[in-house]
């Protein structure tokens, strides 16, 4: 049984892997059927996920799957690869399978006619096998591994049209932002790994609970902010967020996959994983961090224009809120979300991919190249021309928006409860946490709708693009219609629970409360979650009224004039603060590019002007004017005699040893009768 | 074991002698005849399969002749899988006389059987005769091209060279068994622990030595392999660089190691401690690697710089035989294995190159990366694995040879020789890659395929190189359980 599921678990992480081989190697030859070799490949990967999936529902009291040999052994430092598939990583590796093929199933529709569709769909593959990696690793090592792969299955993604240059530098802008967050986690992991002697994971949590750390907990509480470092450039937390709106650049089916469900929550994730050795200081600082990170994401969304730079900001946010749960503690919840959030994100990503895809067609019928699709300024009213994509997406909204009835709902609230409970419990400046909770759901209702009324509701900006705008093909509104299905609280609680506010079901049961090892009572946790739960929910139905009121207001009923409110909120520089981002890149622009490239410029000034045009040409003078000298020297002496001498000298051993070889088999026998003798001089000397 | 039982434990080797006498029948019978190949590679496999399935008994065999234990057992398998792949590739072989190929597949089996023996011999009788059964139908193979002048005095002068060697042994061995009164080798050991003058027995072992020196083309007893090994059919130089190698190793660590360690270890209460003997073949190993590549330098015939660099790689292995030590098997074991691997591949990929543009001479190689890239990419890797770069296997292996040597602190100037032979040998290896990548040819070019199985054979045995490098812990694991010799 351990064999054949470890053999399922190979075969789940490598089948991707084998897709893109097969795509990257013998992409020209299969050409424009490509997506058959991935579908398949990605499918049956799929079809794996189901099955480990499935031992969710059986209740073993162990991992499904604990497997892993030695990698390679010095002494007695060994470093092992290993699967660990506990609940989490089966729920998470049926998230990324799932979504991975609604997207290249979509993408068969969406990428037709690329010049580069075979080599699109292989790096889906190495991305889904990365990802994979990531979720099945026992260990932080190897995690650290696959977490850099995915890292560059991403970069290779968002400049697939590395023609555009905006792409190129986006995905540069992705990396290395990414290596920031890296190379802390790598030093966390190291850390752990000096401490504790091992990279696996139950064993740093088994090191920890038996005071590995024990009068040191400083140290643990360092590395573990350092290892959630690695979490704030993947899952694009303050302040590496930057990279994400940017990373827009790529085909929108990739921005579903990477940048809403799957990458960007491998952040998540890992916390999810290392949870129980992550001590109460590390996680004060990690909650601030995503508390920070949802009401500012939430806040610059409102003025975006650009549909698919709303939704980037609104995974920031989102992701804000799932961080900001693991912080405070309701560990459940931030996983709860990742799941709900992950189904109805790619939904809004692959809606939008839906109206560009529309947009985009139309304005090339025209021949207009000047009008952007992505702006929503440009859309309006497109909502009887392509009604599957307005419905499924009115869903997803809906969901995320925190409407009872739907999944966001459910996890939302449970994480507004987390930091309500918080703030019962420390009381003080954490009250910070649930007001950007609270705060960040208004927003996210507000521009969520206001995305709506904008594309498609009210007349439309251009009536001859209206006119030329169609509904996209099944393959396309199939993967919309599934994942917007998916977006109903009914699939998260069933089957212990049908009623729309109660989060109790197979998911709270896969995903019980564990044992933080690290110093965090979990069950005072649990306790004020549960004792916050009504309080939460009853605020949090009436902030996404609110907000979807407000927006019904300024968008739908245009009663309020939203140019006239900016320009009041613009009085206090609000509104500019917002569309501008914060000024985030600006500041970094001055306080480290510019100062870098300052002082890159300064280097080279010294190097080229002093060191070289002095210094190095200085000696190339005196060199000359020596050389001249000695060349005469040289040649006469030197060259002629000296190496021309040791060339003689080599040639002469050569020729010799070759003349030993001769082929005269007398000599032959000579030499090994004379080497027997040199052996037994030999021997009786020493 | 009596005879009549050990018989059961012999099962891989009785396969073997069947599918010799089968090959040879089927010959004359014309119609057969074309099942000759398919009966040799079907026999190797059925062998295989018994061999894997009786791994990690360890038993002696009828009377004390033989013994099964997982050491032979793992060279066994070295011997199977490159006579298969032998037998497999030359049939692709342009070379050959197809009407001969019966007779090459049982000679090839004989020589198989022969190591097969050697691997596990543990008596002086059965070793020479086993050394014997190796050689003689080497011998043939080596004259197998039977037009060619070449062959024919490769030949000849691999058979005197030969019995020169195995006259000097058998008088070793003559001379041992009269100071000890035994032909086994563990009764040998143990009168020879207890034998009052040591001088005495420098002799013969220097003369058994000479035996098995001459098996794996140690110098100075190296004379007949260049010679050899370039008269010879292209599969056969492959073949007699790797297999009858690594028995000839086999060999030589059952005997001394078990003459010259006490469960295991080096102790000093024994007489045979005396003889300064790592010493001996430290000399031996730093002249062998230096000579190799000192002559495979000046080689501008690809197979030619092959077999001079293959007497090189023996030089390293002894190096970690110079420290007798289990570890230091291990490190042999190791490299051997990597080895048969990636010899093989680079000199199959010489045959493609000979088969398909008739190129011998390195300049002959210019250009290829352009006329099969896939092939000169996997064939890049085995230079760089031959050379001992990362990330490549021949690194791994050279890397537990050295850290053999500093382990035990004894002999860093031969370290320091064989990094600088690892330099010499960097540059022979690379001027085939630069004749393949760098040289331009002028004009169109053609892309050349290989036969399908050539193809493989050099994709998959060069793909190891990778395989090994990232992952070689199972292998380092199956190799410590080999390390595992039958005693009494």
């Amino acid at each position: 049984m351990e064999n054949y599921s470890t053999i399922l678990a190979l075969l789940n992480l490598f089948l991707p892997l084998l897709s893109f081989v097969i795509l990257i190697f013998f992409g020209k030859k299969i050409g424009n059927s490509a997506h058959w070799v991935a579908l398949t490949l990605i499918g049956s990967s799929l079809g794996i996920a189901v099955s480990f999936f499935a031992n969710v529902f059986v209740d073993t009291g162990g991992p499904i799957l604990e497997t892993s040999v030695p990698w390679f052994s010095t002494g007695s430092f060994s470093v092992n690869l290993g699967f660990l598939i506990n609940n989490e990583a089966a729920i998470m590796l049926l998230v990324v399978a799932l979504i991975s093929f609604l997207v290249h199933f979509y993408s068969v529709a969406y990428m037709k006619g690329d010049p580069r569709y075979s080599r699109y769909f292989a790096y889906l593959g190495i991305f889904t096998f990365s990802m994979n990696g990531i979720v099945l690793a026992d260990n932080l090592l190897m995690m650290y591994i696959f977490w850099e792969l995915v890292g560059l299955s991403s970069y290779l993604l968002i400049g697939f049209w590395f023609e555009k240059e905006s792409a190129a530098d986006a995905c540069k802008k992705a990396f290395l932002t990414n290596r920031v967050g890296d190379i802390g986690m790598f030093i966390g992991i190291m850390i752990l790994f000096l401490s504790i002697g091992t990279f696996q994971i139950n064993g740093l949590i088994d090191g920890v609970h038996n005071g590995a750390f024990a009068g040191n907990m400083g140290l643990l509480t360092i590395a573990g902010i350092l290892v959630f470092m690695g979490a704030v450039g993947k899952s694009a937390q303050f302040p590496l967020h930057i990279w994400l709106p940017d990373a827009m650049e790529g085909p929108t089916p990739v921005s579903a996959l990477i940048h809403a469900a799957t990458m960007v929550a491998a952040g998540v994730y890992m916390l999810v994983r290392i949870f129980p050795i992550l001590t109460p200081g590390a996680l004060e600082f990690i909650a601030v961090v995503g508390g920070i990170t949802a009401i500012m994401a939430a806040i610059i969304a409102i003025t975006q224009n650009d549909i698919k730079r709303v939704l980037a900001y609104s995974t920031v946010s989102q992701l804000g809120y799932m961080i900001m749960a693991l912080g405070v503690g309701a560990y459940q919840a931030g996983f709860f979300h990742l799941t709900t959030h992950a189904m109805f994100k790619a939904c809004l990503f692959l809606c939008s991919g839906s109206v560009i895809h529309a947009m985009h067609h139309a304005l090339h019928e025209l021949k207009d190249h000047d009008t952007d699709p992505q702006d929503m300024r440009n859309m309006g009213g497109l909502r009887d021309k392509m009604p599957i994509t307005f419905w499924t997406m009115l869903i997803a909204t809906l969901a995320i928006s925190g409407v009872p009835f739907f999944s966001g709902f459910l996890s939302k609230d449970a994480i507004l409860a987390g930091t309500l409970s918080y703030y019962h419990l420390h009381h003080g400046w954490t009250l910070f946490l649930p007001i950007a909770g609270f705060g960040a759901a208004v927003i996210t209702a507000f521009y969520m709708f206001r995305l709506i009324f904008l594309t498609f509701f009210g007349k439309p900006a251009n009536d001859k693009v209206y006119a030329h705008i169609h509904e996209s093909p099944i393959q396309m509104t199939f993967p919309l219609i599934l994942l917007a299905g998916l977006s109903f609280a009914l699939f998260f609680t069933l089957p212990l629970s049908v009623n729309p506010i109660d989060n109790h079901g197979w998911f709270t049961e896969a995903v019980p409360m564990i044992e933080n090892a690290a110093g965090l009572d979990m069950h005072v946790v649990e306790e004020g979650i549960h004792h916050a739960h009504y309080t939460a929910m009853g605020i949090s139905l009436m902030v996404a009224a609110i907000g979807i009121f407000l927006a019904v207001l300024f968008y739908l009923l245009r009663k309020v004039d939203a140019a006239k409110v900016a320009g009041m909120a613009n009085k206090l520089k609000l509104y500019n603060l917002s569309f501008n981002k914060f000024y985030i890149d600006e500041i970094y622009n001055i306080i480290i590019y510019k100062p870098f490239l300052a002082l890159s410029w300064l280097c080279s000034k010294l190097d080229w002007d002093i060191y070289d045009q002095k210094f190095i040409d200085g000696w190339g003078w005196l060199t000359i004017k020596l050389s001249d000298k000695s060349g005469e020297v040289d040649y006469n002496w030197l060259d002629q005699k000296v190496v021309d001498g040791f060339g003689k000298i080599t040639q002469y051993f050569g020729k010799t040893l070759q003349s030993t070889q001769n082929g005269v088999v007398q000599n032959y026998l000579l030499g090994g009768m004379l080497g027997v003798l040199l052996l037994i001089i030999l021997i009786q000397q020493f | 074991m009596s005879n009549l039982s050990s018989l059961s434990f012999y099962i891989p080797e009785l396969i073997i002698i069947i599918a010799i006498l089968l090959v040879i029948v089927l010959d004359v019978i014309p119609v057969c005849k074309k099942y000759t190949f398919p009966l040799s590679l079907g026999a190797i496999l059925l062998a295989s399969v018994f061999l894997w399935q009786s791994y990690g008994e360890s038993h002696g065999l009828f009377m004390g002749m033989i013994s099964i234990d997982p050491f032979s057992h793992f060279f066994k398998m070295i011997f199977l899988l490159s006579t298969f792949s032998i037998i497999l590739i030359s049939r692709y072989e342009k070379q050959l006389d197809s009407n001969y190929s019966a007779e090459y597949n049982a000679l090839l089996l004989i020589v198989l059987l022969g190591m097969f023996l050697m691997s596990s011999s543990i008596n002086l009788i059965m070793i020479y005769l086993s050394i014997e059964l190796v050689s003689i139908p080497s011998y043939i193979l080596a004259g197998m091209l039977k037009n060619d002048k070449e062959s024919n005095e490769a030949s000849l002068k691999y058979v005197i060279f030969g019995s020169f060697a195995s006259g000097l042994m058998l008088f070793g061995l003559s001379i041992l068994y009269g100071i000890t009164g035994s032909t086994d080798i563990g009764v040998v050991t143990a009168a020879l622990q207890a034998i009052e003058y040591p001088l005495s027995i420098y002799f013969p072992l220097i003369l058994i030595l000479v035996g098995f020196g001459y098996k794996i083309s140690m110098v100075p007893f190296h004379f007949w392999t260049p010679d050899v090994y370039e008269g010879a059919p292209t599969p056969i130089t492959a073949f007699l660089s790797v297999a009858p190698k690594a028995a000839g190793f086999a060999i030589l660590i059952r005997v001394f190691y078990t003459m010259f360690t006490l469960e295991g270890s080096v102790s000093a209460t024994l007489p045979l401690t005396n003889i300064n003997w790592p010493t001996l073949i430290a000399v031996a190993s730093a002249v062998t690697m230096t000579l190799g590549n000192l002559l495979a330098v000046q080689q501008e015939d690809v197979k030619r710089l092959l077999a001079y660099s293959t007497i090189s790689h023996v030089g390293f292995m002894l190096m970690a035989f110079a420290i007798i030590s289990p570890d230091a098997v291990r490190a042999i074991m190791l490299y051997l294995f990597i080895y048969l691997f990636m010899n093989l591949s680079a000199f199959y990929m010489a045959i493609f190159a000979s088969n398909k543009l008739n190129a011998h001479h390195i300049n002959d190689w210019d250009g290829l990366s352009r006329k099969n890239p896939v092939l000169c990419a996997f064939m890049a890797l085995t230079l760089i694995s031959l050379t001992g770069l990362p990330p490549t296997a021949g690194f791994v292996g050279k890397f537990y040879i050295f850290a053999e040597l500093f382990k035990h602190q004894q002999f860093y100037w031969l370290a320091v020789v064989a990094i600088l032979n690892s330099v010499v040998s960097l540059y022979y290896y690379f001027k085939i890659i630069k004749s393949m990548y760098l040289v331009d040819v002028e004009g169109e070019v053609n892309k050349i395929e290989a036969h399908p199985v050539v193809n493989w054979s050099i994709i998959l045995f060069s793909a190891q190189n990778i395989l090994f490098f990232i992952y070689w812990e199972p292998l380092i694991g199956f190799i410590e359980k080999s390390i595992n010799l039958w005693s009494g």
